[in-house]
């Protein structure tokens, strides 16, 4: 390095001192020898880049330079489409068992240009709608290069506008592409089918079992669970930006922005306008325009003109009347516009409508009842119209907006017809972000008493209080609804006691030994608990009476998705610290219950060990605290519901820990609880805690009846 | 220095030589040698250097200015809701169903679902003013084959039950009826306008139906996987321990370890395996081990959520012929109401669509059933609903302790009484709206449109309650919107002697129903209560007026399948618990209702859906020794 900067330095100053002759000589040597150095750099570099063309940087080609095939005149046409085809019929799901994870695998044909004897294009090479949406797929999951493994295909021959190939010559392609084999297995995308003059519902090409991705399929044509109806997409979508409008009341109630719509419907609209005055609105196509403006971009009301899609916006709800095609551009426009489509085409079959519910984005009004068209809509209530304006447009955003968001929706219900155990929910493909987030499905939605009879497994957490734990085990086994008994053995360097030096009880009792000494070992989901009811509980509570721990199992009965607890404990917002806080005073609410003595049901187990947010978990392994703070909002956070606190019963106590029971400890022992709230606050994203002013007492609790009667009379108190 | 200068000019030219040398022959050494198999990414589709210039599938101008096309007449050969219904005379009074007397005898099921409809909100007699006309078409055991009925009209606004497929031939054309019936195949039915309906056994009963065998929400352990359905009726089970296939149908064909069953004893397994067709046994198994191997994938909480939705639609849909003749209405109903039809959630989530009135409200927040699932919460409000009957007293006291409760929003009046209404009333803070009634128990339970809030606090002019009493109740009732929550309560029994249900008021440790005399509940149930109640019931409760607290009960407990909530009740007024509402003036007893009344409800329910509660629930601090300053109800507990 240091060498040659400084013959840098001295070059300049070497060359005017040599004689002329020499000069010249030595140039044009060094010139040679520059020359031979640029000439085999760029040799080193150049087969390197014409080798690579051809390997993996294949994508920096034109579309006119792919391979061309010359479909002979009598080559194969495969048979019309076979309208009994289903999925069990024309499918061949074997195909799909190579592909793991529950989600197929989709191999795209190399694009191709067809000709035919005389070298005439068969169609366009490739629309750049077709090109974005094989781009998509290809940057998906779903894609695969090995044909081998592949469990759909997608051949290259872009079918999307049928007005665009030779429907002979386009079918002659595709059957000779090489995994055709009667078009098994193979999906084709169509957006503008049939053609003049009856315009058929679906693409005219004959495709045998091929499947059919088509936008503006009738009942007559769709092939149920078998073709997927897609939406015509709107090129407006990706060149006007329209901003999301808050849903609400509009300046018209309905509009007619159709353009070309056939005379008798025109007729229609226009009675409505002049029945219903202003708050119609009928636009039609721009007469007078100057030169220059884009026709497509603006609609004319007599002579106001408007521009398009914007004055979408202005309206609550929007026609689609059927055009030429059942499929009309004009749904996307109107979606993204966030108005609420009134779509008039009988017996079309609407994007997607194998998993959208499109009762919630859209009013279907039957060709017929046109004229009743606005008596029907005033009928709907405000709220449901708003629901509706935001249904439209995440509609729109989720599966309108692009070709990209097409083609994976499309797969998607592909890929859900294939692993219907697998499939995605009626709610994820329906329920807008706000409603997912907001909303909670609780896992035990059944509204169930289970019955008395099955009772509970009470599982006790020990490390080496032998002699406590041998006490909470007898009174324990005192319960009448008790099953088993299951003993967590936490620690690994002392043996738990003989089988002879346990206490005798009445139900089985079961010793399950840990690897570590962790606090989630409470809540491991062991395969002994064969009741759903646990009992959770310290080796150290035997204050609690027989009567208040099957009270608390019934409880637990009448609320099984619920945790019922014994002390119960507050979050607080503490407006000073700005953060929340941990409350054991006496307070008239309650948010959680302690797990030192708690019903809970064993699926939550499962959840806390194997679905806990964050590092939820292993903080509180490693903090050794909060374990029932973290299953407290792990429950509420699932089912949307409050604990119930059972009994007057404020606090554990014990006699043999009085002595640490100190103030200082107990202090650092609220900020530890404090801050454990907080950090799980932040993991969840939320406060999912609920605040209740109740708890649970047997019905005649403290009563002025006699106490024999009573069914728990022996209920503690504090 | 000039050999100095030549040398060091040689130097670098020599230099450059050999390295111009040794790069040229890695580069010819390259060409020599096949190049290295590198790590082969995924060739995805090309990036095409002129996807810029590409066309759009569809020029300017193309899309909307395509040729237009006149509306078309109906497709001969199938029909569709929007073509071969006319919803017109479906206006007004909604679905009104006329079913076609049946010419000979008729079987027990045909029996049972004339029965179903006749009792229903949707029977009509009059076929001139019916929107739906039904046929219960073609019984195979009278051998009777149906002939032509009158108001045939090419099967328009028709619906053809047809129980047992293809019984009989064809006497006419079904043309634009909807055909209703079991196990159609997909090829003629038509989505949309026919329906599907589950197989009715002979067996099956009328109404009620046996609820769900599921006891527990998860699976038990230890309880096998799979069941398949055998020939000769039987059970085949396969637990998770069967060896799973791959699923290329690669299989050995060993049936395992499995035991058959009696068809009768359900199998006791997790999933059941139903094919369509009946294939060989051997194939069968293979197509077991598969779906084995698929549902081995599931999650626990997949399973759960199935286990859970098997049993909520059977209770909601299927298991009695009731319902699912009422389901099959309410589909078409759906279907002419458009907008207003259930939403989906409706459909698909407890209590479910027949019991969850689209006519009250498709907004599912307006219910009191799904607050979790619409991230939404119960109003903070409530209306007082004081029902003035036989004493004719205007409630003054009780009044002013309700607008005493900062969550009161408004109080009606119910006057039901042959006095004249009173022209002063007290001053409250909150508006107080007089409403004259009809003199009629049932009354009690009309949806009126002046109730402006979703929670109702029904109140009998002589119940007495605290401010403190209400305030408490009401915040209990925000936790469970669905369920009733009242202060005095009673239960039901199965009397051995008389062999019947039986009804107690007297204090005992648990409880079904709670008085409606003092009670909290959603509105909705108003709206259940006049449009969903058989007729016959409500004027069962008309007559004898201690049983409309029984009938609500029955009513908000077949809904939600859980018992009422209990919260506490001043004590020395438990005593003297006041009257039954509408009965004589005949003391301070409570009066229980007339045993029969219990068990003619339970009768028209079908079964008993009362649940009982051992719990009541009180503030935190109820009782318990501590300062009562620290308490916020502490006027609950004053002697």
């Amino acid at each position: 390095m240091c060498a040659s900067v400084k013959y840098n330095i001295r070059g300049p100053a070497l060359i005017p001192r040599m004689k002329t002759k020499h000069r010249i000589y030595y140039i044009t040597l060094f010139s040679i020898v520059l020359l031979g150095l640029i000439a085999t750099g760029m040799f080193q570099f150049w087969p390197h880049s014409i080798e690579s063309s051809n390997d993996w940087n294949v994508e920096k080609r034109s579309v006119r330079d792919v391979p061309v095939v010359r479909l002979p005149a009598d080559s194969p046409i495969p048979e019309r489409g076979d309208l009994s085809c289903r999925m069990h019929t024309c499918f061949d799901v074997y195909r799909c068992g190579f592909n793991p994870k529950n989600k197929i695998k989709v191999y795209i044909y190399a694009l191709k240009k067809y000709v035919d004897d005389f070298g005439v294009p068969v169609s366009n090479t490739i629309s750049r709608e077709y090109n974005e949406l094989l781009t998509a797929i290809s940057d998906s999951d779903y894609y695969t290069d090995d044909i081998s493994r592949a469990c759909l295909f997608v051949p290259s021959i872009d079918v999307l506008n049928q007005n665009t190939l030779r429907i002979k010559e386009t079918a002659q392609a595709l059957a000779q592409l090489s995994r055709w084999d009667r078009g098994t297995n193979h999906l084709l995308f169509n957006m503008l089918p049939g053609g003049p003059p009856d315009y058929n519902t679906a693409l005219d090409v004959p495709r045998d079992r091929a499947l059919l991705a088509g936008g503006g399929f009738s009942t007559w044509t769709y092939r149920q669970g078998y073709d997927v109806s897609i939406p015509v997409y709107s090129p407006l979508s990706a060149e006007v930006d329209l901003p999301e409008k808050g849903p609400g009341p509009r300046r018209y109630f309905l509009l007619s922005s159709q353009v070309g719509l056939h005379p008798e419907y025109r007729e229609d609209v226009e009675a409505l306008q002049v029945k219903h005055g202003e708050s119609v609105l009928v636009l039609d196509k721009c007469t007078n325009l100057s030169e220059g403006v884009l026709s497509v971009r603006k609609r004319c009301h007599k002579h106001q003109v408007f521009d398009y899609p914007q004055v979408l916006q202005e309206a609550t709800f929007c026609v689609v009347l059927r055009g030429a095609r059942l499929g009309q551009a004009v749904l996307s426009d109107v979606l993204q516009a966030g108005c609420v489509p009134v779509v008039i085409a009988d017996s079309y079959i609407l994007p997607f409508s194998e998993v959208l519910d499109w009762k919630r984005a859209s009013v279907v009004v039957p060709e017929e009842k046109m004229s009743d068209v606005y008596s029907i809509l005033q009928s709907i209530p405000q709220r449901q119209i708003e629901e509706m304006q935001r249904q439209a447009r995440w509609f729109w955003e989720a599966y309108f907006q692009s070709i990209k968001a097409i083609a994976l929706a499309t797969l998607q219900i592909i890929n859900d017809r294939i692993y219907p155990y697998a499939a995605i929910s009626y709610e994820e493909w329906n329920d807008p972000p706000a409603v997912k987030w907001g909303s909670v499905s609780n896992p035990l939605f059944l509204p169930l008493i289970p019955p008395q009879s099955q009772g509970f497994t009470a599982i006790v957490l020990t490390y080496d209080r032998v002699e406590s734990l041998f006490r909470v085990i007898t009174e324990v086994s005192k319960v009448p609804s008790l099953s088993k008994l299951l003993v967590v053995w936490n620690n690994q360097n002392k043996n738990p006691p003989e089988d002879s030096l346990w206490p005798k009880i009445r139900v089985p009792l079961k010793v399950v030994r840990t690897a570590e000494n962790k606090l989630s070992n409470r809540f491991f989901p062991y395969d002994e608990i064969e009741t759903e009811a646990v009992l959770a509980i310290d080796d150290d509570i035997i204050m609690l009476t027989s009567d208040e721990l099957q009270f608390g199992y019934e409880v637990w009965r009448e609320f099984p998705d619920r945790l019922v607890g014994y002390p119960g404990r507050l979050h607080l917002w503490d407006h000073e610290m700005n953060k929340w806080k941990y409350e054991s005073e006496w307070t008239n609410e309650v948010s959680m219950v302690l797990t030192g003595a708690a019903f809970y049901h064993k699926y939550f187990n499962y959840l806390y060990t194997y679905k806990m947010p964050g590092d939820i978990k292993n903080w509180v392994d490693a903090h050794m605290n909060c374990e029932d703070i973290a299953m407290n909002f792990l429950v509420a956070n699932v089912t949307g519901k409050a604990v119930i606190k059972v009994t007057p019963r404020k606090k554990f106590k014990c006699p043999e820990c009085t002595a640490i029971d100190g103030l200082s400890l107990d202090q650092t022992h609220m900020v530890e609880r404090s801050e454990c709230i907080n950090k799980f606050a932040s993991v969840f994203g939320t406060m999912p805690l609920k605040v209740v002013e109740h708890r649970a007492d047997p019905v005649l609790y403290k009563d002025d009846f006699p106490e024999k009667l009573k069914s728990f009379p022996n209920i503690g108190s504090l | 220095m000039q050999s100095w200068r030549r040398k060091s000019v040689w130097l670098a030219l020599s230099a450059s030589w050999l390295l111009l040398v040794l790069l040229g022959g890695f580069s010819l050494l390259r060409l020599a040698l096949p190049p290295r198999p590198r790590p082969r990414a995924p060739q995805g589709w090309p990036r095409w250097l002129d996807a810029d210039l590409l066309q759009s599938f569809s020029q300017p101008g193309e899309l909307p200015e395509d040729a237009a096309q006149p509306p078309r007449a109906p497709h001969g050969g199938s029909c569709n809701w929007g073509s071969c219904f006319d919803t017109s005379k479906c206006r007004g009074d909604g679905l009104k169903v006329f079913v076609y007397p049946a010419a000979g005898p008729i079987s027990e099921t045909h029996r049972k679902i004339l029965a179903s409809i006749e009792d229903s909100r949707f029977h009509t007699f009059s076929p001139a003013g019916a929107c739906l006309l039904l046929l219960l078409s073609l019984d195979a055991q009278t051998g009777e084959c149906s002939s032509m009925p009158l108001q045939w009209n090419r099967g328009r606004n028709h619906l053809v039950l047809r129980l047992h497929p293809a019984s009989c031939p064809r006497t006419f054309q079904l043309g634009q009826a909807m055909v209703a019936e079991a196990s159609p195949t997909v090829d003629s039915f038509r989505a949309g306008f026919d329906v599907a309906l589950p197989f009715l056994p002979e067996a099956h009963p009328l109404r009620g139906g046996a609820p769900g065998q599921l006891r527990q929400h998860s699976p038990q352990r230890g309880v096998a996987l799979l069941a398949l359905e055998e020939e000769r009726g039987g059970w085949r089970t396969a637990g998770s321990n069967s060896s799973a296939c791959p699923w290329d149908g690669r299989c050995e064909q060993d049936p395992g370890p499995g035991q058959t069953q009696r068809w009768e004893m359900l199998p006791n397994a997790t999933f059941c395996l139903i094919s369509g067709h009946r294939p060989q046994a051997a194939s069968r198994f293979l197509q077991a081990l598969q779906v084995l191997a698929a549902l081995q994938e599931m999650s626990p909480a997949q399973v759960l959520a199935l286990r859970q939705q098997t049993q909520f639609l059977w209770d909601a849909y299927f298991s009695s012929v009731e319902k699912v003749i009422h389901t099959t209405l309410e589909v078409i109903q759906d279907r002419i109401f458009g907008t207003s039809a259930h939403p989906s959630l409706l459909w698909n989530s407890p209590p479910g669509a027949l019991l969850a009135l689209s006519t009250f409200s498709t907004s599912p927040q307006d219910f009191p059933f799904y607050h979790l699932q619409q991230g939404s919460r119960p109003e903070g409000r409530f209306s007082a609903l004081i029902w003035v009957g036989a004493s004719g007293q205007p409630p003054l006291k009780l009044i002013q302790a309700v607008a005493g409760s900062q969550h009161c929003a408004q109080i009606l009046v119910l006057w039901s009484n042959e006095r004249p209404l009173p022209s002063r009333w007290t001053e409250t803070a909150v508006p107080l709206t007089v409403i004259d009634g009809c003199r009629k128990v049932s009354d009690r339970f009309f949806p009126y449109s002046t109730i402006r809030t979703d929670a109702i606090l029904s109140l009998d002019a002589r119940s007495s309650l605290s401010t403190s009493e209400v305030d408490f109740a009401f915040v209990v009732w925000q936790s469970f919107p669905e369920r009733m929550v009242g202060f005095l309560t009673s239960s039901h029994f199965w009397d051995e002697a008389h062999g019947g249900w039986g009804y107690t008021a007297e204090r005992t440790n648990e409880f079904s129903m709670v008085l409606t005399m003092a009670a909290f509940y959603h509105r909705y149930y108003h709206t259940l209560f006049t449009h969903s109640l058989p007729k016959a019931l409500r004027t069962l409760a008309d007559e004898a007026p201690t049983c409309v607290d029984v009938l609500m009960n029955f009513l908000v407990a077949a809904v939600t399948k859980l018992p009422p909530i209990k919260v506490p009740y001043g004590k020395q007024r438990q005593e003297a618990a006041p009257l039954v509402p509408g009965g004589p003036d005949t003391g301070p007893k409570l009066q229980a209702p007339d045993p029969n009344c219990i068990n003619q409800i339970a009768a028209a329910f079908g079964h008993m859906p009362l649940r009982s509660s051992r719990l009541r629930l009180d503030p935190v601090l109820f009782k318990d020794p501590v300062s009562v300053q620290r308490k916020k109800y502490r006027s609950l507990e004053k002697p």
